[in-house]
């Protein structure tokens, strides 16, 4: 099954996409966007109450929930969210420490993805330069949706380096990019615990359908 | 660390002020400025509310969040519409402020939220203005 792993909704500051917007436009493109699901990783927050389950029945689509936070190594992906992670780590702090952060919420039930790898000042490729690489980590967004030249590029080296496993993920603040870039996992994910385990056991890559929208316009 | 600044701030008002009645020369002169018609010559355009400026544009005790700002842009929800003869108040608010990091090093963001009412308390407009300082 195919998700779009990186996904904002209006409930970022940046974005201005509501969810079901999102839903209506995959129904409308499935024919080039195969996506089974989404997962919205809202930048620096979570709200243990968001419920999009009604929507899911709607649309037929699994809609997930993550988060986007902030880190001394670039931003990352933190998916199977729960109480004792956001107890732990404050997610507005933009300085999180990445060493302490991606054992943890592995150890608290979790998984934590680097995303973007390749951009100046918020990717991993540029820390890696000048500080140690982070123990834990299993896999980084090889796929960026909203990368600009180049910085997808520079992941395949990290990713030969470190052995990571690679996901993909649009990045979309915008309704018309959801989808663009996905994950294709070989196992079934019906939740954000199957995703999880999903991630750990490496079986999935990065797709991109940016060629197929190009050609359908 | 989280951004250090004291909280209080948020959802403070700064600003209140009451604008003399709308007249039927400031709308014509507004959609002229702006190539923006309104639904007729007495209604104003939506974005007329962009126009008015309140005593103060920024709270006297903002902390201090950098050297340099700028406008990071504006959402406007737009309510009732403004007709001649409408006396708007606006009523400005520190809505929020947050710290991002982004490729070109770390950000905060100002939200000033005014809201516009008129003579009938019905909301005219909720302008949400983003500031960015590094």
């Amino acid at each position: 099954m195919i998700l779009d792993l990186h996904t904002h909704s209006d409930a970022s500051e940046d974005s201005r996409a509501p969810v079901e917007t999102y839903m209506k436009w995959l129904v409308r493109k499935r024919d080039v966007l195969p996506i089974d699901g989404i997962v919205l990783t809202e930048h620096r927050q979570w709200d243990p109450h968001a419920d999009y389950r009604h929507l899911e029945d709607k649309y037929g689509m699994l809609i997930l929930r993550g988060a986007e936070v902030e880190t001394d190594y670039g931003h990352v992906l933190v998916y199977g969210v729960n109480d004792d992670i956001t107890r732990h780590f404050d997610f507005t702090d933009v300085r999180l420490p990445a060493q302490e952060l991606i054992p943890a919420v592995a150890r608290m039930g979790g998984l934590a993805v680097p995303c973007h790898p390749g951009r100046p000042t918020i990717g991993l490729c540029e820390h890696y330069a000048h500080k140690p690489p982070i123990a834990g980590v299993v896999a980084v967004e090889a796929l960026n949706g909203g990368s600009r030249r180049g910085e997808n590029e520079r992941v395949q080296e990290l990713i030969a380096h470190y052995g990571y496993h690679a996901v993909g993920g649009s990045d979309s603040h915008l309704v018309s990019f959801i989808g663009i870039c996905a994950t294709q996992f070989a196992d079934e994910i019906r939740s954000v615990e199957d995703l999880v385990i999903a991630l750990e056991r490496g079986r999935y890559q990065p797709v991109d359908f940016r060629e197929r929208l190009k050609k359908e316009a | 660390m989280a951004l250090d600044f004291d909280r209080s701030i948020i959802g403070s008002e700064f600003d209140r002020t009451v604008f003399a009645p709308v007249t039927k020369d400031a709308i014509q002169e507004y959609a002229a400025a702006s190539g923006e018609p309104g639904a007729n010559e007495v209604t104003a355009p939506p974005t007329f509310v962009v126009r008015l400026r309140g005593h103060r544009w920024m709270p006297e005790n903002m902390p201090n969040l950098g050297r340099v700002g700028f406008d990071a842009g504006k959402d406007i929800e737009f309510g009732v519409p403004v007709r001649v003869g409408d006396v708007l108040t606006a009523v400005s608010t520190v809505h929020d402020i947050y710290e991002k990091t982004g490729r070109t090093g770390s950000m905060v963001f100002v939200v000033l939220r005014t809201v516009v009412t008129n003579q009938r308390e019905d909301e005219v407009a909720v302008i949400d203005q983003k500031m960015m300082f590094r």
